[in-house]
């Protein structure tokens, strides 16, 4: 009699077997579909001529100047907005003033702002025929269609990724260890180094993990201030572009695989940090 | 209703949270299940409410073997410790939930629902709130909405785990005497689980002390206070 | 009288944190931002319409719009879907699926781009299977939608997977013990709590996809009037050097982002005062 009972016993707060499974098998369907194809396909491509010759095509001279171009890009503009991320939170969080809502929402603007737009905003600001790039220009230090520009328009894109990991995880500290350290006797340099950053580290490099696959990614704010200039102003995105758009697939998809080894490697070093250290991240995570 | 619990025991996994305990509540009662956390009440509580599915044993409704009943055609009023209000809804929502859940066949009609909601809103004493949201209430409001809502559905008996357990002290005894009227109004078969023996010996008819996933001793409260059956009983009716 | 504009505080690093915060701010965002706007200012109103109402822009103005919502529509769904699969369920490859669901965020658009465009054209794997039943994805507006989809995928499901996270189980029993079906629990009780954040993540989903570049104009074909997107006018006027038009487009396109975020904040506020939470 327990045999037959036992059936109908399901937790109420559970769906049927068969509806679990079907809503399982439809995620894995519709993530294979969107997610893990296109992964799969950046690498079947890039060695559609086999091994030897993606990796040829990644020495060559273009390819080269891409990735040092895109990596000292990085380098500047991560840091840069690194310092910003963390002198935005300190603001916001320890102090109280009036207009912190308004400016927590023109620090995310960037968000809601096409990287088109972007981009144009900024050769509409430096660019050779504005008053300010003209007479940039005119002094030897041109913005747009140089390093510059593309610093500029990566930090525009990726400006909030720091900032907005560290302000989540900065209010729920508190301010309650720093103003110890303060009656202690503690410089603010030092309540900074010995006690907000232990805090916060693994929230920072959790938001410079994201900024920077954003930032050696980002394609529409660069293409557009960059002028992708060979060998000058081509990042690894644009070159992509520019050998796919003359039918170099295999290079354009060697390039491509890069930077998919990058995006990987940014999902792991973020799930390890999810993983290990979740009570020091922002709870909510939208970007 | 009478309630009958035959030889229910429940295991999560290897660890016994009841070892099998049987239990008479008569028709009409309002019963206590008190014991320390950790002593199987609110699993026994579940077990009645159909929230959980014991391992072996019966329970019977009225003679009726009801251990098969899913949950919802239990149809016990269920206070939860949390209220478990709908944080969504207004106050009159929420307890017309349950009329509102029926199929269409059995539903009453719009004017009979605020008509039933409207009366449990004056039973509880807050005739005014039917508006408002649970965020917008006290604590003591709520649980006096949750009782509202559980027994908007007209429940075969009310069950109540903790039902004081999140207010101060002060609301806490003016609730009793609320839940010891509605019992006292609606004839329901109650039981309540708590971990707090003043509230059981005050409250409860009948008083059921458990410890351990066992019942120590089942009696009236002053029967209990009298004779405490067990060193167990003794020493935490006294603590 | 009123509040200071900012109360004094122990806390030390007030003017370099604000110096740093401001200037960096005004620097990168702002004032690119404002030489947009002061280009369309000089520009007037009348010479904005004029450029936008032509009938390319505003037939690559209503394909971002269309396609991005259709591609938000889907996401809305499919992340509700994976919000609650990826929270409520145990299964093998649960945390691959997790960790899959940010690919979006993390792969560059290009890469995305091409790759798409190669599972979807002709003689690619998802294409020629599409092709055998008469069926053109990629150079068409599917292949837009498609890798809209692609990009906007994270956003209603992480928006979502906090506030499934926290529902309260006893909020679900309370609702079976009330006598309500499972179907009736959902669709009343728990669909209703995920609204505001489903929303917000289809708001997000919405606002990337009405700006979304990269990802798009390899798929896309670019045809005008067709297959061409709002983004890429704006990068063809600028080739052309014809900079007031690009200020005109993207002034349009920045007011959509500006409505966009407007909608997005009342939607917090609503749900923040009606259920007092996010």
């Amino acid at each position: 009699m327990s045999d037959a009972t036992q059936i109908r016993f399901r937790a109420a707060t559970e769906e049927s077997p068969a509806t679990r499974w079907t809503l399982i098998a439809l995620a894995f369907a519709g993530l294979a579909i969107l997610v893990f194809a296109p992964l799969i396909a950046v690498f079947v491509e890039a060695l559609a001529d086999g091994a030897v010759e993606a990796l040829r095509s990644l020495a060559s001279p273009d390819a080269r100047d891409a990735i040092r171009l895109t990596l000292t890009i990085a380098a500047i503009s991560v840091p840069l907005n690194a310092i910003f991320g963390v002198a935005a939170a300190w603001f916001i969080t320890k102090f109280d003033f009036r207009g912190k809502a308004f400016l927590i929402t023109l620090i995310d603007l960037p968000f809601s702002v096409s990287p088109v737009v972007a981009g144009l905003c900024i050769v509409l600001m430096f660019g050779a025929n504005s008053a300010l790039g003209g007479w940039l220009v005119a002094q030897g230090y041109p913005i747009v269609f140089a390093m510059p520009g593309i610093i500029l328009a990566t930090m525009f894109v990726t400006f909030p990724f720091v900032a907005r990991e560290l302000i989540p995880v900065m209010i729920e500290q508190g301010r309650a260890e720093e103003e110890a350290a303060l009656t202690l006797g503690a410089s603010g340099w030092r309540v900074f180094w010995t006690v907000t950053l232990p805090n916060i580290r693994w929230a920072l490099l959790y938001g410079v993990l994201l900024c920077n696959a954003r930032a050696m990614g980002e394609f529409g704010a660069v293409a557009v201030v960059s002028g992708k200039i060979r060998g000058e102003t081509a990042t690894i995105p644009t070159t992509i572009e520019m050998l796919y758009q003359e039918y170099l697939s295999v290079a354009a998809f060697s390039l491509a695989a890069v930077l998919t080894l990058l995006a990987l490697l940014t999902l792991l070093l973020k799930t390890l940090l999810e993983l290990r250290h979740a009570d020091q991240l922002a709870a909510n995570h939208r970007h | 209703m009478h309630i009958e619990i035959d030889e229910i025991s429940k295991a999560f996994g290897t660890t016994a949270a009841l070892h099998p305990v049987s239990l008479s509540i008569p028709s009409g009662a309002l019963v206590a299940l008190l014991g320390p956390s950790g002593s199987g009440k609110t699993t026994l509580l579940r077990i009645l409410g159909g929230l959980e599915f014991p391992t072996s044993g019966r329970v019977l409704f009225d003679g009726q073997d009801a251990t098969g009943l899913t949950v919802q055609e239990r149809r016990a009023g269920f206070v939860f410790q949390s209220y478990a209000l709908f944080r969504h809804m207004t106050v009159f929502e929420n307890i017309a939930y349950g009329l509102n859940a029926r199929p269409r066949a059995t539903r009453p009609t719009k004017a009979e629902i605020a008509r039933r909601v409207t009366k449990l809103l004056e039973l509880i004493q807050l005739p005014d709130i039917g508006a408002r949201y649970p965020s917008q209430l006290s604590g003591g409001q709520r649980q006096r909405v949750a009782l509202a809502r559980a027994l908007a559905i007209e429940p075969r008996m009310l069950l109540l785990d903790e039902p004081f357990g999140a207010l101060d002290a002060k609301v806490r005894k003016e609730l009793r005497q609320g839940l010891r009227d509605i019992h006292d109004t609606t004839g329901l078969t109650t039981v309540f689980v708590t971990h707090d023996q003043e509230e059981a010996m005050e409250l409860a008819d009948l008083v059921v002390v458990m410890s351990m996933g066992r019942i120590e001793q089942i009696g009236k409260p002053a029967d209990i206070r009298a004779r405490p059956a067990t060193a167990f009983v003794k020493d935490f009716i006294t603590a | 009288m009123g509040k200071p504009l900012i109360h004094r505080s122990p806390m030390p690093g007030l003017g370099l944190s604000m110096g740093i915060t401001l200037t960096m701010l005004s620097l990168v965002v702002l004032l690119p931002i404002g030489a947009l706007l002061l280009k369309g200012a000089h520009y007037g109103l009348a010479g904005i319409w004029e450029t936008v109402n032509r009938e390319r822009v505003w037939a690559a103005l209503y394909l971002s719009f269309r396609l991005s919502l259709f591609a938000a529509l889907f996401n809305l769904i499919f992340g509700v879907l994976l919000a609650w699969v990826l929270v409520r369920y145990r299964f093998p490859g649960r945390r691959i699926l997790d960790a899959a669901v940010d690919l979006p965020f993390a792969l560059p658009t290009a890469v995305a781009g091409i790759s798409l465009t190669a599972l979807y054209a002709p003689n690619g794997f998802f294409g020629q299977m599409a092709a055998e039943i008469g069926w053109k994805i990629a150079y068409t507006q599917w292949g837009i939608f498609i890798a809209l989809v692609f990009v906007g995928l994270p956003f209603v499901t992480r928006t979502v997977q906090p506030v499934v996270e926290e529902i309260e189980r006893e909020v679900e029993e309370a609702s079976a013990t009330l006598g309500a079906s499972r179907l009736h629990t959902i669709r009343h009780v728990i669909l209703p709590m995920l609204t505001p954040a489903a929303l917000t993540g289809f708001a997000l989903a919405l606002a990337r996809a009405v700006g979304e570049y990269g990802s798009v104009i390899f798929i896309a074909g670019n045809i005008p009037l067709l297959t061409e997107i709002a983004p890429l006018l704006i990068i063809i006027q600028l080739e052309e050097f014809n900079y007031d038009a690009a200020a005109a487009i993207g002034i349009a396109m920045l007011l959509i982002s500006f409505a966009m975020l407007l909608v997005i904040n009342l939607i917090q506020v609503w749900s923040r005062r009606r259920i007092g939470y996010v």
